[in-house]
């Protein structure tokens, strides 16, 4: 979702983003989306395992 | 912050396909930390399979009672004592105040939720401070119970009356809850029965969920999300109930309501500026209010992952919040109290 954060102002020179490290808006985003969560998971097509049972 | 593209709702459902990863971020880890931590208490209670089918409240139906905004504009809880319902009555951590105000003690609570500070705030939170307050606005900004307007006061009232009714009251606690949420739960006397929230496939190879079963011995219960959703999977698959109505459990806000009065409102402004924030959550048309809702992406995952599992339930489900954006197949959307007419005897 890069198309999230841009650049407000033009900067002089040319940004190079390097391609080994994280960006910061790549970090900057992840940890705000981390805060968007739910508050636990959700596994699709399950309900409850009862202990010593197999499938349910 | 700049224009984004995404037009209104547009960015709520591109995050729609990555929530789950997204909640496993947020709260993953801490919810197994949380899980080993909690073993030293695992002996004061017991497991929940010991509930199975366990006959609280009389006949085969159950309600809900959750804490959406609808609460305070439509009682659930006063609908309850008019028609003398003798069912079961399951309420959510956060619903617990407001069934105790209202006079109703629930056959169950449940509670799912890791974080460390907010969900004991439910229960009253006995080391609350002015400046714990002023470091999280997160409950005096939500339009949840009025309660917590005036919130140091809320929060003796809280303390007092769950102190009161602790001993009466069954939580399916669950072992990922937080160490100052299971300290409150031990101190109100409440009967405690654990259980681990599904945090994965437990049939799947190098299941966190199946370690963690291996381990303890507890149930695993899928949670869909949320404990809302989780109140209702304990009314189908544990105690085995035919009909199973909603309350309070919206997953939207109503359409009057500001921004900031929302629950993601800082980190959405955070993510894409106050001016984007259109983007970010989803007007939804409720056909049987004839009503405007929003939602956001959290909320808008907690409603996909529940229609879904609804599909699946062995229990008839009735949405009988009356407002939100809960209903497509196999929900029922009927007003509380005419459920309640057909089924005051359970």
């Amino acid at each position: 979702m890069p198309s999230v954060l841009k650049g407000n102002f033009k900067t002089r020179k040319d940004v190079v983003k390097s391609d080994e490290e994280e960006s910061l808006e790549d970090r900057f985003e992840r940890e705000v989306l981390k805060k968007l969560g739910g508050s636990i998971s959700f596994v699709s097509k399950k309900k409850v395992k009862w202990a010593d049972e197999d499938k349910s | 912050m700049p224009d984004i593209p995404e037009k209104a709702g547009e960015l709520a459902y591109k995050l729609l396909d990555i929530q789950g990863q997204m909640t496993w971020d947020r709260h993953g880890q801490m919810a197994l930390d949380n899980a080993r931590r909690n073993a030293a208490h695992f002996d004061r209670g017991e497991s929940l399979a010991a509930l199975r089918g366990a006959p609280l409240g009389e006949g085969d139906s159950a309600v809900v009672i959750a804490a959406g905004p609808s609460v305070k504009r439509k009682d659930p809880a006063g609908a309850l004592r008019e028609t003398n319902y003798r069912g079961t009555v399951i309420a959510t951590e956060s619903a617990i105040s407001y069934s105790l105000r209202n006079g109703i003690i629930p056959h169950l609570a449940v509670t799912i939720d890791p974080h460390a500070t907010r969900v004991v705030r439910w229960l009253g939170d006995p080391d609350l401070t002015e400046e714990k307050l002023k470091a999280d606005d997160y409950f005096s900004r939500q339009d949840q119970d009025d309660a917590f307007a005036s919130e140091m006061r809320a929060n003796d009232e809280i303390l007092e009356l769950v102190n009161r009714h602790g001993k009466d009251i069954n939580i399916a606690l669950s072992t990922m809850a937080s160490e100052a949420l299971v300290n409150r739960v031990l101190d109100s006397g409440m009967n405690i029965f654990w259980w681990n929230p599904m945090l994965d496939d437990p049939d799947g190879d190098e299941s966190v969920a199946a370690k963690l079963m291996q381990e303890n011995g507890f149930p695993t219960i899928n949670a869909g999300g949320n404990v809302g959703t989780a109140s209702w999977m304990m009314a189908d698959v544990l105690l085995e109930k035919k009909r199973v109505a909603l309350t309070g459990i919206d997953f939207a806000y109503y359409d009057d309501t500001p921004y900031f009065n929302t629950q993601y409102y800082y980190e959405a402004v955070e993510l894409v500026g106050e001016e984007n924030l259109d983007a970010l959550y989803v007007r939804i048309h409720n056909p049987f209010e004839d009503a405007w809702f929003y939602t956001d992406p959290a909320y808008l995952w907690y409603r996909e992952c529940f229609l879904e599992m609804a599909r699946d339930a062995d229990c008839e489900t009735f949405n009988c919040t009356e407002g939100g954006i809960l209903f497509g197949d196999a929900v029922t959307v009927v007003p509380l109290r005419e459920f309640l007419h057909q089924h005051a005897a359970g």
